[in-house]
């Protein structure tokens, strides 16, 4: 079950990103579909499992992108085994945490591709942290958040039907 | 049990770890190697991209054809009259085309119009927010090599920067990685056109002496790159010339609306001698020239 979803994030994540989801970009900024994937990953099987599916999604992200080989491979397997560990210390992990580690793993890796990429000179730097690192940073956290609770709450119910009717009491 | 899986979880980070190592030490060489193995993965990829893009394109056929039809009794009205003025514009312009053929055949200017090229239809955009570039259905299979220029019939769109076997990635002039070499047509100076973070083009390295004003043309140079000489590039709309630099530079507002790609041509080679796609596409009305 767990391979069957995680090939169906590898081959069907990159497609979306690239065809459908340009009619959600706001400004012409779209959410990064593969890095929250990456991210949650992390969150819920831990962190070889995000560090994992993180690389291979990078990779096929890098395929599908102007860029060098290799920069989306690192970024989002270090997200995923970052998202892995903050899970593990995390104590209390609510759709909030998700939120706000997802926003600043966001930030961390738009800001990897700022430094790489070049965006022509310093005032294309500062226009780019505006009109790209800052809107991507939001879309991946709302999306991360929303994702988490989706989840979550799937877990949740999954784990009272197995417990039976009396399960929440006890 | 617990301590075989443990294990196992070692093995993989150190060697996830020694992967990532050997990426920033050896770059060239593990580019060649992500190539490879990415050879075999990026077909499997494209067949959805390219079942999403088809899907795409015939909820827009529905959208266009259907739904978005309020208000084209103006948008009618306004396209007759320009229909008037564009028909007295091409007819002056066929007295300028048939003087213009008989000057280059005496001059022996064959190369632009031989230009070979090939038909390739926008599947998706870069996969990333950091790029402005797009994915189109032709790859090396057809004949598309890196560095080969992307044009429409408006002017010139981009390069080839990755291919595989059935698509490949067309960087756009927009973008700030992007260079292409660029002739400011009234002046005949030459410079480097670069993308800018802001989605216009800006031409680099224009002679402090030249009398480059806003409203000219830009065209390519022909002289590096996958394009012949004088395809249009875009206008120039401001010149920046701040005392001391060596050169002054104009921001340039592309021919080409790359925000509304569907169809491109590759050319495969700038200067061949064979029929091409070109010519089927410019016997059609340019639509996506802008008045």
């Amino acid at each position: 079950m767990k391979q069957a979803l995680y090939l169906l994030l590898v081959f069907g994540l990159v497609p979306i990103q690239t065809t459908v989801l340009t009619y959600a970009g706001l400004g012409g900024v779209r959410p990064d579909l593969c890095l929250v994937a990456a991210i949650l990953v992390g969150f819920f099987a831990g962190e070889l499992d995000g560090l994992l599916l993180g690389l291979v999604l990078g990779f096929v992200q890098d395929l599908f992108s102007a860029g060098e080989l290799g920069l989306n491979l690192v970024a989002k397997g270090s997200a995923g085994f970052l998202a892995g560990m903050a899970g593990r210390y995390v104590t209390n992990t609510t759709p909030i945490t998700v939120l706000t580690t997802v926003f600043g793993l966001s930030l961390l890796s738009g800001t990897v591709f700022l430094l790489t990429v070049g965006a022509g000179g310093l005032a294309g730097v500062s226009f780019a942290i505006w009109s790209v690192l800052l809107p991507q940073a939001l879309w991946d956290a709302t999306l991360g958040g929303a994702g988490y609770w989706l989840v979550a709450r799937h877990f949740r119910r999954e784990q009272a039907i197995l417990e039976g009717p009396t399960g929440w009491d006890r | 049990m617990s301590r075989s899986t443990s294990g196992t979880r070692r093995v993989t980070l150190v060697l996830v770890a020694l992967l990532l190592s050997a990426l920033l030490v050896f770059p060239t060489q593990s580019q060649g190697l992500l190539r490879h193995i990415g050879v075999p993965l990026a077909p499997i990829v494209t067949l959805p991209i390219e079942a999403l893009a088809a899907l795409d394109r015939s909820l827009r056929d529905v959208w266009e054809g259907y739904i978005a039809l309020h208000g084209v009794h103006e948008e009618n009205l306004r396209l007759r009259r320009e229909v008037e003025l564009l028909r007295d514009q091409n007819s002056r312009l066929r007295e300028a085309t048939s003087a213009s053929q008989r000057l280059t055949a005496l001059l022996e200017f064959k190369g632009r119009a031989a230009s070979k090229t090939i038909a390739a239809q926008v599947i998706g955009r870069d996969a990333t927010n950091w790029y402005r570039a797009v994915m189109v259905n032709k790859g090396e299979g057809d004949g598309v090599r890196v560095e080969m220029g992307v044009i429409t019939p408006a002017g010139v769109v981009g390069r080839v920067v990755k291919t595989s076997a059935s698509a490949s990635m067309v960087l756009l002039v927009t973008d700030p990685n992007n260079a292409i070499t660029g002739l400011i047509q009234r002046t005949r100076d030459e410079g480097i056109v670069e993308g800018t973070a802001r989605g216009l083009a800006r031409m680099k390295y224009i002679p402090l002496l030249s009398t480059v004003r806003a409203g000219d043309r830009v065209i390519t140079s022909g002289l590096t790159g996958g394009f012949p000489r004088g395809l249009p590039i875009g206008v120039i709309t401001s010149i920046d010339k701040t005392e001391g630099d060596l050169f002054q530079s104009g921001e340039i507002v592309p021919d080409t609306d790359l925000t509304r790609l569907e169809e491109v041509l590759i050319i495969t080679a700038p200067r061949g001698e064979a029929e091409s796609d070109a010519d089927a596409l410019s016997a059609q009305p340019p639509q996506q020239r802008k008045p």
